[in-house]
């Protein structure tokens, strides 16, 4: 497939992807905080993470004076000067769909348009209107409808392998963000771990991830850090823990460069064939000792890097000595 | 009845459904029936129905007024244009002879140019024509076919006859809203269309698809045919890569495309894969920066050579915008007849040439009362339309066309006919007229129908998309008895 196209419909698939995760990262954070039962003076702090696991706490600066609700929610959802809100990811993903029409049927293609159609003209005071629960679910169902007509309709090509390697890294990395607000949240109270309070907001950590019970019929017994940690990170079948969505990713590019030689010396099935099997090498234990905030950012640059192997080995290689073909 | 045509007036224009008040075409008589019963809450149902469809379909085209490229629909009419089927025949025997002939007129001006050697057509003109391509005389384009592609606009006038206002060669847009409105109205009217037996649209693809294979170099068992593209952000983007799915061929930008050791690839997550057959949306100028313009950012370097040495075929070939010149539109009458040896079954609308001292003189005295075209823009661009300009505007033309006459033609101003269209609630009419595609391949193919434009402000004759105007489904009738189950049909859902 032609090399810009397999770009394109890699970022849709992680900007798409990145879009749901906005939404179930801010509504983990709005039931923490409404759990928690802060104080008015500790409203901030309880926003303030939010936008510091993005790593876009930079412009968030630069457009809001302080860490309120309100501009988190504008900054998080609807303003288009950051590019990874939703309204942005969702602008671009349709943009990117809407020059790859001729490889998406009409169905999948109608889909990203109308969640696009629905976003445009939306404000905070529309989300404060509806209610938040509700606002975000609307977001994410549209989404995940898109994902049921995308899987239905898609030939299991080329295209799709891309497809897949896009949504599944952009989710390994958005599932350690989500992870971390939870770390941000926690810190100043250390005293906290092994309370209810702890419990009550593991549990919402699980349920933006739709992990709740699925977690609870997996595995029994309470509710911990260490438990949570676990499931979200290392279970091999909860499809949107670390390990599932790495596994998939490794599978996409084995099915990219599956004809070809000596796949193993292509730097993408190499980073990344590394990376699973680091996977199967790792026990909670080991992430807790190194610290988990650590080890979600040397996870973070790992994807980092095995994404520049992406784009150097498929999307914009030297054409002066690259392969011809036919 | 109901009271939707209440408004209706019938002026002195020709209209395509009415030959007189309460008397429709024999043509238009279900639709008319169908219509005359239709409640306001009805149409207007049906017509959001219709805008919802394409907006979410993405049926759209891009404007630039606000320097961000908005995104609108193309305004769609309910009503369609309805053409029986002899009219068709014989539109169909006229844009067959023009195309034949004006392949022939490329050949020959790209070769011995006979009829500038015989006085036909005066040398200046086409030598002083942009699109004259010198870079291309003497070249053999495959298979001997100079022009693949022509969209030809058709306007019927006051007496009720069609006259041919334009030919589009280079790269003529539009055809997916044909077969976008096909698919729109089938929704909204499934019943009315099967009870007046339409001919289908839809093969136009695979007949398009077939016109580029036939270009392909004849050892190659597989060809690769690409669309090119100048990009998500040009205004017909939409129609881009609705050929593209349709053909079911690839869609490229410049920058997918690389040429090496004389051939044409595009860039693969695979390596390089050779490419045969370019259905290029680019103008002449912007194809390749080391020939044409060189801050052209669109095209691919070198493309042009690999097309000079036979091993890329381009639909249009380049150097087909001579033939769209309006100036040399006033001279296919005489190529018909010297070609072809006929005259000319589809006339020309009256032109006069300002670059002719006898032209030019009646122009500049009647200016209030004609047309003057730009001889190379298109769209709606740089047009007077004098009947309904302002002084000052008609003496900012006079200036223009004095400067440089060559660029300029004049045409009286036609009544375009009218068909019925809603309007503010009710049903008007609004002035028409209908681009053919014609298809030249190993033989002349005709979509039966076409784009009918329609402009949209009361009184307006300019059907251009950029200036107000929407479009029409164009139904052409088959002779074909319409079968009893669909008559019944209409009977008991209507």
């Amino acid at each position: 497939m032609l090399s810009r196209v397999a770009n394109l419909t890699y970022w849709m698939a992680r900007y798409l992807e990145r879009a749901e995760n906005s939404a179930r990262i801010l509504d983990a954070n709005t039931q923490l905080v409404l759990d928690a039962q802060l104080q008015a003076s500790d409203l901030s702090r309880a926003w303030e993470p939010m936008v510091f696991v993005s790593g876009d706490d930079k412009i968030f600066r630069e457009l809001y004076p302080a860490f309120d609700e309100a501009a988190v929610v504008d900054f998080t959802l609807f303003n288009p000067k950051n590019p990874n809100s939703v309204l942005a990811c969702v602008n671009t993903a349709r943009e990117n769909a809407r020059c790859i029409r001729d490889q998406i049927s009409g169905e999948i293609w109608e889909q990203i348009n109308r969640l696009y159609l629905d976003l445009q003209g939306k404000t905070v005071k529309d989300y404060q209107r509806i209610g938040s629960g509700q606002f975000l679910a609307d977001i994410r169902q549209s989404i995940l409808t898109f994902y049921g007509v995308a899987a239905s309709m898609l030939p299991r090509n080329e295209s799709w392998q891309f497809y897949e390697l896009g949504r599944y890294l952009e989710r390994a990395d958005n599932t350690s963000r989500l992870l971390d607000v939870k770390y941000f949240t926690l810190l100043p109270s250390v005293t906290l771990v092994g309370t209810t309070l702890d419990a009550i907001q593991w549990s919402a950590v699980l349920r933006s991830c739709s992990a709740f019970e699925a977690f609870r019929k997996n595995r029994r017994g309470q509710i911990n850090a260490e438990r949570v940690i676990d499931y979200l990170i290392l279970d091999e079948h909860f499809p949107r823990s670390i390990r599932y969505a790495i596994t998939q990713a490794e599978e996409a590019i084995r099915a990219i460069t599956r004809d070809r030689d000596h796949h193993f010396s292509n730097p993408p099935s190499r980073s990344l064939g590394r990376l699973r099997a680091d996977f199967d090498y790792t026990v909670i234990k080991d992430i807790i000792e190194f610290g988990l905030h650590e080890w979600i950012d040397k996870l973070q640059t790992t994807i980092g890097s095995i994404h520049t192997d992406i784009e150097k080995a498929f999307f914009f290689y030297d054409t002066a000595t690259a392969k011809i073909a036919g | 009845m109901s009271d939707l045509f209440n408004a209706y007036t019938h002026g002195r224009f020709y209209d395509e459904l009415f030959a007189g008040p309460d008397a429709p075409r024999p043509n238009y008589e279900r639709v008319f029936a169908r219509l005359a019963r239709m409640t306001r809450e009805e149409l207007l149902e049906k017509q959001a129905l219709a805008d919802q469809t394409f907006l979410w379909r993405g049926v759209t085209f891009t404007v630039y007024s606000d320097n961000r490229g908005t995104e609108r629909i193309f305004p769609f009419d309910l009503i369609p244009r309805i053409i029986p089927s002899t009219e068709w025949d014989y539109l169909e025997r006229g844009l067959t002879q023009r195309m034949t002939a004006l392949n022939l007129f490329l050949e020959d001006i790209y070769h011995d140019q006979r009829i500038l050697k015989e006085g036909r057509i005066p040398r200046d003109l086409i030598e002083s024509s942009k699109h004259f391509r010198r870079e291309m005389v003497g070249f053999r384009p495959p298979r001997d076919l100079y022009v693949h592609i022509n969209g030809t606009d058709l306007i019927r006038a006051e007496d009720g006859k069609y006259y041919v206002l334009e030919d589009n060669l280079r790269t003529p847009s539009g055809v997916s809203y044909v077969l976008e409105n096909r698919q729109v109205m089938k929704r909204v009217f499934p019943n009315l269309m099967a009870s007046c037996s339409v001919r289908p649209v839809e093969q136009y693809t695979y007949d398009l698809l077939n016109t580029l294979l036939h270009l392909a170099p004849e050892h190659v068992p597989e060809p690769n045919v690409v669309v090119l593209t100048p990009g998500v952000y040009n205004s017909a983007y939409f129609e881009h890569s609705f050929l593209a799915r349709q053909m079911g061929v690839e869609i490229v930008e410049g920058s997918d495309l690389v040429v090496q050791n004389d051939r044409v690839y595009f860039r693969t997550t695979r390596g390089l894969q050779p490419v045969h057959v370019i259905y290029r949306r680019i103008d002449d100028d912007f194809l390749d920066p080391t020939v044409f313009r060189k801050d052209s950012l669109l095209g691919v370097p070198g493309l042009v050579d690999v097309y000079r040495k036979g091993n890329v075929a381009l639909c249009n070939p380049i150097g087909t915008g001579v033939a769209d010149d309006k100036a040399t539109y006033y001279y296919v009458p005489e190529m018909i007849r010297f070609y072809l040896g006929q005259e000319p079954i589809l006339p020309n609308v009256d032109t006069y040439l300002s670059s002719t001292p006898g032209d030019l003189k009646f122009i500049l005295e009647n200016l209030p009362k004609l047309v003057v075209k730009s001889v190379n823009e298109a769209g709606g661009y740089g047009m007077l339309v004098g009947p309904h300009s302002t002084k000052e505007q008609i003496e900012d033309f006079r200036a223009k066309i004095i400067a440089n006459p060559r660029n300029f033609i004049a045409q009286p101003t036609i009544g375009l006919s009218t068909c019925p269209t809603v309007c503010d609630q009710q049903i008007e009419p609004r002035h028409v007229d209908l681009r053919p595609y014609i298809l030249n391949g190993s033989s002349v193919k005709i979509m039966p129908g076409g784009l009918t434009r329609v402009a949209l402000r009361r009184g307006s004759l300019v059907v251009n998309s950029s200036q107000g105007g929407g479009s029409k489904d164009t139904w052409v009738l088959s002779d074909e008895p319409v079968p009893q189950q669909s008559q019944r049909e209409e009977k008991l859902i209507l």
